[in-house]
């Protein structure tokens, strides 16, 4: 049983069970893969749609660590529920890219994607503008923290530093934004039945099984701010704020 | 530089500079089923710097209203602002001040 990052003298620290950080980092993994995806899209050097629509290729193989994270994940990877899962949260099946044009500006129309890459206007010239400034250096900033949460998914338990906390925050919230897309989280009685099929018990469906990864990580990510939110120092700062 | 006949010149740069003057932007955070309240206020405390009473009356006015304006300052900022808060996954767009 998991339990909930606090505060400790030498930063956060969170005990999770193994299968649960395993299950963490290949949902990071996932969302780099979407990212580098739309990279490659972008830069007019995306792989052919019937490529990466291959149903013998799970997502990380895009990646070319395969074998080194999936032969712990499941005893018949061929027969795995959990494959088909990573495709899906990756969007893979979801023909990502079908409106990219050459300069790259087009959102994605991929809603996960959409949802990590939002328009940062509400005029579609000026949002097309920003997209082509910025967009890039976001996908790299998101990738770098998808990376360091890999990395301190790796230790057990999970501890971040002050300055690891937020990079881990974020790469988590990057997480249950792709998971809330696939799960067409809209408004908040969306989120509700979500977390009431979590609470259901055991996965039976691609949805249950995401349905749970959403509320697991909520629950951490609420955990791991309201440790935070204790330790930011409040100083002049409310008799300054007087607008 | 100047010369007898440089009055025109003259008048010309000086109404240019007289447009200088640069329009403010404001840098708006809209809500989201997804994003933690606690989550939020953690940014806007911790990026704006918000005080703790401030960052929960703009995360609140966020969550009860839609949206709310987080900053507001020349474009330059406005923008770094707005990507900041889309690294964070907040939906943010910038707008010009009214």
């Amino acid at each position: 049983m998991a339990r909930a990052f606090r505060a400790t003298t030498r930063g956060y620290k969170a005990d999770l069970e193994s299968h649960e950080r395993r299950l963490l980092s290949q949902l990071c993994a996932d969302v780099i893969t979407m990212l580098e995806q739309r990279t490659q899209e972008v830069s007019g050097d995306r792989l052919s749609r019937e490529e990466t629509r291959s149903d013998a290729e799970p997502p990380e193989a895009i990646e070319g660590t395969t074998n080194r994270r999936f032969a712990d994940t499941a005893q018949e990877p061929g027969d795995d529920p959990f494959v088909h899962f990573r495709r899906e949260l990756a969007g893979l099946g979801a023909g990502l890219g079908e409106e990219t044009e050459a300069d790259g500006v087009v959102p994605p129309s991929d809603p996960a994607l959409a949802r990590l890459l939002p328009e940062a206007s509400s005029d579609p010239e000026e949002a097309a503008q920003f997209r082509r400034l910025a967009e890039s250096s976001l996908r790299e900033s998101k990738i770098a923290d998808l990376r360091a949460a890999r990395l301190a998914l790796e230790s057990d338990p999970v501890t971040l530093t002050e300055e690891q906390a937020p990079v881990f925050g974020r790469a988590l919230n990057d997480v249950r934004l792709t998971l809330a897309a696939r799960l067409g989280i809209e408004d908040e009685a969306d989120a509700e039945q979500v977390h009431q099929r979590a609470g259901r018990g055991r996965a039976a469906t691609t949805d249950d099984f995401m349905a749970e990864l959403y509320a697991f990580s909520t629950w951490l990510q609420e955990t791991l701010f309201s440790a935070m939110l204790e330790v930011i120092p409040d100083a002049e700062g409310d008799v300054a704020d007087q607008d | 530089m100047t010369t007898a006949g440089s009055t025109l010149t003259q008048e010309e740069t000086d109404l240019h500079l007289g447009t200088v003057a640069a329009k403010p932007y404001q840098v708006v955070v809209w809500n989201d089923p997804v994003n933690l309240m606690s989550y939020v206020a953690w940014v806007f405390r911790s990026y704006f710097g918000h005080s703790k009473a401030k960052a929960k009356k703009l995360m609140l006015q966020v969550h009860h209203e839609g949206r709310a304006v987080v900053a507001t300052g020349p474009r330059e900022k406005a923008e770094r602002d707005v990507t900041a808060m889309h690294g964070y996954g907040l939906q943010a767009t910038i707008e010009e001040a009214e």
